[in-house]
């Protein structure tokens, strides 16, 4: 039975589901993004809407800017307010993380709330502007009562405090950690000061450090980075969604996008992932990333990993989803194809040559981390004729009393620096620097003196680690360590004929593959329009529109003449 | 192809481009240069031309059934027996095209390299690269064709200007080479060369704007022309014994004589490999047409079941020359005039047929 | 189930890893660099029992040299009946496989290229290995010998020597860069000749007559030259189809370069219009305007060769007056007059001597036929010898160098 059910397993065919998920053809939203890029210019021109004098309309209208049903962390503290006996309802809008919870409740809900002696107090005496008898007539010039006034000089005790009336500065102010106050009946509002950010957590990166821009990190702590993301993107479209991943750590997980940008599919489907997890425990971000990405026999990551705020924020802006998961101080940013995981933060903060430069040096260095041990066994096995003659007798004379063929030569060379490497990492950092001291002696001098390897072969492979190191994101450079050995394996077998098939299945399963239904080798293949690829990036005055492959619901990003001042 | 995205125009364009160039790579340019000798050029002008007029004719013919390729025309001809018999010989002529042509491949690379391996096992590796890549979307090598072609294209036109020193253009003479009959008439055999243009009969339903096809076909076949045509002149102008004498892999051989100074010499090595890729995206191309032509036929729901099929039918038919002689033979005696047969005939006269049924059926409306 | 049918995919690779390695290790072991003795010159000469002796020129790694790199050359010598003959003893002899990938000069004596080196060039070219930019010498002297005493003066490397030394003719004009793939080329098309660099030693005896050489009139075997590497390479080897029929001295070289327009400057000592036994070196550099137009008259090749040239007086005496045009258009025309009667020299003596055409004027004449069978039926290479020449050149002189009025 075992083997009749065997031979059926092998001989008969049973479709198998495959899970498929991909993002629209933008060239249909292409049309769409003018329309809506109307609707938005004419929402800008609203965009100055002045307060209701009806406090449930403002709360309406603000829940409707602010999501407030799927945001997680703003907050709407509704109250009655207590002004000489009359009651009032009011209410707080801030974003949770950005203020100072202490300065709120001692010196803005307390006066407000608490029947207290200034509450009491009617200010009759301050009503009387100037009184002139005259004829025994009291004439009493009465100030008319203002609430607004009242609440300000006497109900708030702060020291920075604004009335506006139009939403706009309001949410400014919200955005950048302040509170505003509305109350019934006024058709303004209070900007209040408590800012409060948790600065202590925030310290400098240390993996992905640029030279130019910011020195932010994240931190462990989601409403840490929340306010992060909040106060760098600083707009009321950023929606921050909570969900709880784990049936045991219910460990808080926020999905984070720009409502007016990023596609709602992609929105969807992202929930939609993180919503179906059935596990118990999710302690990291590195777990939360394997668990939504669809897998891929290469080891490719498909989700970039950050722990910079301003990288998050501006992949956020432009239309991708930012996941935090409190307790790891990185973001995952999704979707992200090949070609982001060779771009730098630093890229973006240099003119557009050096950043070209440095881009297609990068390209270069996987090429090299990928194929140069490769390459040299092969050449060395099979080509040797496209050497030239001197570099072939420095080779020759180099592997002179050299006991071990090639292939033999550069496995040892290249395991024992994965093990100088991997060692490094997981030594107390105290004694960090001897592991550089011994492998550098060990596997540089002594071989090379000993007879055991070739210096040539010690230069090779001191390229390919040097090249793995310029790869700026670490589990990519993980993916080509790995297939280096593939690539060594076939340079042996059979030379280029070895590498020319494997580069070809290689690229055929990179060009299979998908990012969140975003094809993962864009815009390297697929091009469709030279001038908006984005193989070469653009300066930045002519970054106008959003990565086509996004399919975003705004998809320019900035006017075509986006430096004003040069045009009188 | 379950994850059936639409193809855009200039992947299109470099889909049918990259099976052409693998054409030019193994050997067509020999062929071309042994049948008309020295007014190879001129010739290729004229077929060009002919092939630009014939790919004209074919978009005017099927602008009257938009979206459809060739198999869903001969049913509307014929009848589904007849669309079987389309579909089949085309599936016979990628397939064993492909084969004969992977053969010589490897017979020039077991010379080339390793002398001491059996061709088989070469074959091998190509076809297992094939059952590789086959369980992979159609976009996935429409995709790698269009990462790869450009590199073709540069190691080409690197051929052609590293190799300017040693060109003497004055080869180009006796401009008629055999007689005006032997260029304009017998010469017509050299439309063979364009083969890979009849994938266009099937492009149409994958494309995302049908209505580009025409500029699809005609910046194909021009580029096809110009490609062809710089070979040519590369092998023209460097030797003088092509006229006469057979050699394996005619471009490896000129790419032996590129040399930039002293220490840039012999990369032949970096050509071929780059020609092995773009070999292996011919292969995965045509196995992917064969099963999407085939299971088109058969109303096949998944491709899944079929994939392998096609990779061990080409490594079958590989084996069957006995010798390169004999596969020489087949490509150059039987498969150039299969190629014309049924690339341009049969596909011209099903259009041309429909197109008078429709036009019937129309006036009977 | 899905563990069987996974453990048997895995085995499935495994194996087929293990099948591809084991068919491959054949041409891995025959290619691979530790296994292979790299030949840099090939020398080919004709014993006493009429076989051919193959020279090989190796070299081997000093390794007790450190940083530098240091070879010292081998040679083996053995007697076979044909080149691929010698190869295969050689493997028997030595430890490693003979590879020819970086031949840099493949040299044949000048007894063995009268008989015709046709069948060692085709069966050379059909080899992969070889490069088709190996130099082809024919050496006056033993092959043997003229390998043997091929050291560098200036290089450490020998193969650095036999890389460059061809070059110098771009400057000389006394040798010419020729290769094998161009011997090819020209062996198997039916308008042209093919040529070699023309190799020799340094003859002490010959120096006693020096006084009477002209500078430019030297060939290998025949210099004033002395030094401590014994070869030298000036002048051209002809061929008529694959025999060798006579040589080129230097100047016969530069004229040969020019025609082919692979020469950038080069030297020539001129009569002094002014002083009578009195002569001038001028420093020549040939215009890119030059035009070579072959037409058939009457049957025979009509040939019209068109160069022009401009100059700069390199020699210096005293009251040289080299500002005044009237001087300097002495000094032109006489330039045009030595340079047209060496040019005609040069011509009569390719096409009447030697009857061959190594300046593939054949190749000018194809324009004039509209089909290939018209052009084989005109038999070029027979007719070549009743060419008529119209040789049409002129110099114009500028200047000195530095000084231009003493």
């Amino acid at each position: 039975m075992e083997i009749k059910n065997f031979l059926k397993n092998i001989f008969t065919y049973t479709p198998q589901p495959t899970y498929d998920f991909s993002l629209p053809d933008n060239n249909t939203n292409q049309t769409n993004a003018d329309v809506s890029s109307k609707a938005e210019n004419t929402e800008t021109n609203q965009k100055s809407q002045t307060l209701y004098t009806s406090l449930s309309v403002n709360l309406d209208y603000i829940k409707s800017k602010y999501n407030l049903l799927i945001n997680s962390d703003i907050i709407t503290r509704e109250f009655i307010l207590n002004v000489k006996g009359k009651q009032y309802k009011a209410f707080l809008l801030y974003i949770d993380g950005m203020v100072d919870s202490q300065l709120l409740n001692d010196f803005v809900l307390q006066p407000l709330m608490m029947r207290n002696k200034n509450n009491l107090y009617d200010g009759e005496q301050n009503r009387v502007i100037s009184e002139a008898i005259s004829n025994n007539i009291t004439v009493r010039k009465v100030k008319k009562f203002n609430l607004a006034d009242y609440l300000e000089s006497c109900l708030i005790p702060q020291n920075n405090i604004k009335q506006s009336n139009s939403f706009e500065d309001l949410f400014s102010g919200v955005n950048s950690g302040n509170c505003a106050l509305f109350v019934d009946t006024l058709d303004i509002a209070f900007d209040i000061d408590i800012k409060g950010f948790k600065q202590r957590g925030v310290e400098k990166p240390e993996n992905e450090i640029v030279i130019k821009g910011p020195h932010e990190a994240f931190a462990e702590n989601i409403r840490t980075n929340t306010s992060l993301l909040r106060r760098f993107t600083n707009n009321e479209n950023l929606v921050i969604e909570n969900i709880d991943v784990g049936k045991l750590t219910k460990t808080k997980c926020a999905v984070c996008y720009m409502k007016n940008i990023a596609n709602n599919d992609l929105v969807a489907e992202t929930k939609y992932r993180i919503n179906n997890l059935d596990i118990e425990t999710l302690l990291s971000s590195g777990q939360l990333e394997q668990l939504i990405s669809d897998n891929n026999s290469l080891g490719l990551p498909k989700v970039l990993s950050t722990e910079r705020p301003d990288n998050a924020a501006y992949h956020l802006l432009d239309g991708r989803i930012v996941i935090l998961v409190n307790g790891s101080p990185n973001a995952l940013i999704l979707p992200a194809i090949l070609i982001d995981f060779l771009t730098s933060p630093e890229d973006r903060n240099l003119k557009t040559i050096f950043s070209n430069f440095l881009r297609s040096l990068r390209i270069l260095a996987s090429f090299f981390a990928l194929l140069l041990p490769g390459l040299y066994v092969s050449v060395t096995s099979f080509h040797i004729e496209i050497l030239p003659t001197e570099l072939l007798y420095s080779i020759l004379s180099a592997r002179e009393g050299v006991p071990f063929p090639i292939i033999f030569e550069i496995l040892i060379m290249e395991i024992s620096f994965e093990i100088i490497r991997e060692a490094s990492l997981r030594v107390p950092s105290a004694i960090g620097t001897t592991i550089g001291i011994v492998g550098g002696l060990v596997v540089g001098q002594a071989a090379v003196s000993a007879g055991v390897v070739s210096p040539i072969l010690v230069i090779i492979v001191a390229i390919t680690a040097l090249s793995s190191f310029a790869i700026p994101d670490y589990s990519f450079s993980f993916h080509l360590r790995v297939f280096r050995f593939l690539f060594i394996l076939l340079g042996y077998m059979s030379g280029f004929l070895g590498i020319g098939i494997g580069l070809f299945v290689y690229l055929s399963l990179i060009c299979d593959m998908d990012s969140f239904g975003v094809s993962y080798s864009l815009p390297y293949s697929n091009m469709e329009n030279l001038k908006t690829s984005g193989i070469i990036l653009p300066p930045i005055w002519q970054n106008e529109i959003r990565a086509p492959y996004l399919a975003t619901k705004n998809n320019k990003k900035q006017e075509k003449y986006s430096m004003k001042w040069k045009l009188k | 192809m379950e994850k059936n995205r639409k193809i855009n125009t200039i992947s299109a364009i470099m889909l049918t481009l990259s099976i052409v160039v693998s054409y030019i790579t193994s050997s067509i340019p020999r062929t071309l240069i042994n049948e008309t000798k020295s007014s190879t050029l001129l010739n290729i002008i004229y077929t060009t031309a002919i092939v630009l007029f014939i790919i004209l004719l074919f978009c005017k013919l099927i602008k009257k059934f938009p979206g459809l390729d060739l198999l869903d025309i001969s049913e509307y001809l014929g009848g589904n027996f007849f669309k079987n018999i389309v579909g089949g010989l085309f599936i016979f002529y990628f397939i064993s095209s492909s084969s004969i042509m992977l053969r010589n491949f490897c017979e020039g690379l077991v010379v080339i390299y390793y002398p001491l391996t059996s061709y088989i096992v070469i074959i091998a590796m190509f076809i297992i690269s094939l059952v590789l890549v086959n369980r992979l979307s159609f976009n996935s090598t429409i995709n790698t064709s269009a990462i790869i072609f450009p590199i073709v294209i540069i190691s080409i036109i690197l051929l052609f200007f590293g190799n300017l020193h040693n060109f003497s253009f004055r080869r180009m003479y006796p401009i008629l080479g055999d007689g005006w009959y032997n260029t304009f008439v017998l010469g017509l055999k050299n439309i063979g060369a364009f083969g890979g243009i009849c994938y266009l009969y099937f492009l149409p339903p994958m494309l995302k704007q049908p209505e580009k096809l025409k500029k699809i076909a005609v910046i194909s076949v021009i580029t096809t022309g110009i490609f062809i045509a710089i070979c040519v002149a590369t092998l023209l102008f460097m030797f003088s014994f092509f006229i006469t004498a057979d050699e394996i892999m005619p471009l490896f051989s000129a790419a032996r004589y590129i040399e930039f100074g002293a220490f840039f010499q012999r990369f032949e090595s970096i050509f071929l490999l780059i020609w092995i890729i773009s070999f292996c995206c011919y292969l995965s191309i045509t196995c992917k047409f064969s099963t999407h032509i085939f299971a088109k036929m058969l109303n096949l729901s998944s491709m899944k079941p079929v994939l392998n099929i096609f990779a061990i039918l080409i490594f079958a038919i590989s084996l069957l020359p006995k010798n390169y002689a004999s596969s020489i033979f087949f490509e150059t005696g039987v498969y150039r005039y299969l190629r014309i047969a049924i690339g341009f005939i049969l596909g011209m006269m099903v259009l041309l047929l429909a197109n008078l049924k429709k036009r019937k059926v129309g006036d009977n409306n | 189930m899905i563990t069987i049918s996974n453990l048997l995919t895995k085995l499935f690779i495994i194996i087929l890893v293990i099948v591809f390695v084991t068919s491959f290790s054949a041409s891995y072991n025959s290619l691979n660099i530790d296994n292979l003795a790299f030949v840099i010159a090939l020398g080919i000469d004709k014993s006493d029992t009429n076989e051919l002796e193959v020279t090989f020129e190796f070299s081997a790694v000093d390794p007790s040299s450190e940083g530098t790199l240091s070879t010292k050359p081998v040679f083996n010598t053995v007697q076979c009946s044909s080149i691929t003959n010698g190869i295969n003893m050689m493997n028997a002899y030595l430890d490693r496989k003979v590879n020819l990938s970086h031949c840099k000069l493949i040299v044949f004596s000048e007894e063995i290229a009268k008989d015709g080196i046709a069948d060692e060039i085709y069966s050379l070219i059909n080899e992969t290995q070889v490069r088709p930019s190996s130099n082809i010498v024919v050496s006056k002297c033993n092959s043997k010998y003229y390998i043997e005493n091929s050291t560098p003066t200036l290089e450490s490397l020998v193969t650095k020597y036999y890389q460059i030394f061809p070059n110098t003719s771009e400057y000389t004009g006394y040798t010419c860069n020729a290769t094998i793939g161009d011997f090819f080329n020209n062996i198997s098309s039916n308008y042209s000749d093919p040529y070699a660099i023309l190799g020799g030693i340094n003859n002490s005896d010959n120096s006693s007559n020096s006084e009477t050489v002209n500078d430019s009139t030297i060939k290998s075997n025949e210099t004033p030259i002395t030094g401590t590497r014994k070869t030298q390479n000036i002048g051209l080897a002809v061929f008529d189809n694959d025999k060798l029929v006579g040589e080129l001295n230097a100047i016969e070289t530069a004229c040969f370069l020019n025609i082919e327009k692979k020469i950038d400057t080069f030297l020539i000592s001129i009569p002094n219009p002014e002083i009578v036994d009195n002569k001038i070196d001028i420093y020549l550099t040939p215009n890119t305007t030059h035009k070579i137009d072959v037409s058939i008259v009457n049957g025979a090749p009509y040939v019209k060769i068109k160069l022009r040239f401009s100059g700069k007086i390199y020699s210096m005496t005293r009251d040289a007056q080299y500002l005044d045009n009237k001087i300097l258009d002495k000094i032109s025309n006489s330039c045009n007059t030595y340079l047209e009667s060496q040019f005609s020299n040069y011509l009569y003596k390719t096409s009447n001597v030697f009857k061959s055409d190594i300046n593939q004027f054949g190749s000018y004449a194809l324009s004039e036929f509209t089909t290939t069978s018209e052009f084989e039926n005109y038999d070029w290479q027979n007719n070549y010898k009743n060419s008529t020449f119209d040789i049409d050149i002129e110099t114009i002189i500028d200047s000195g160098f530095l000084l231009n009025q003493t």
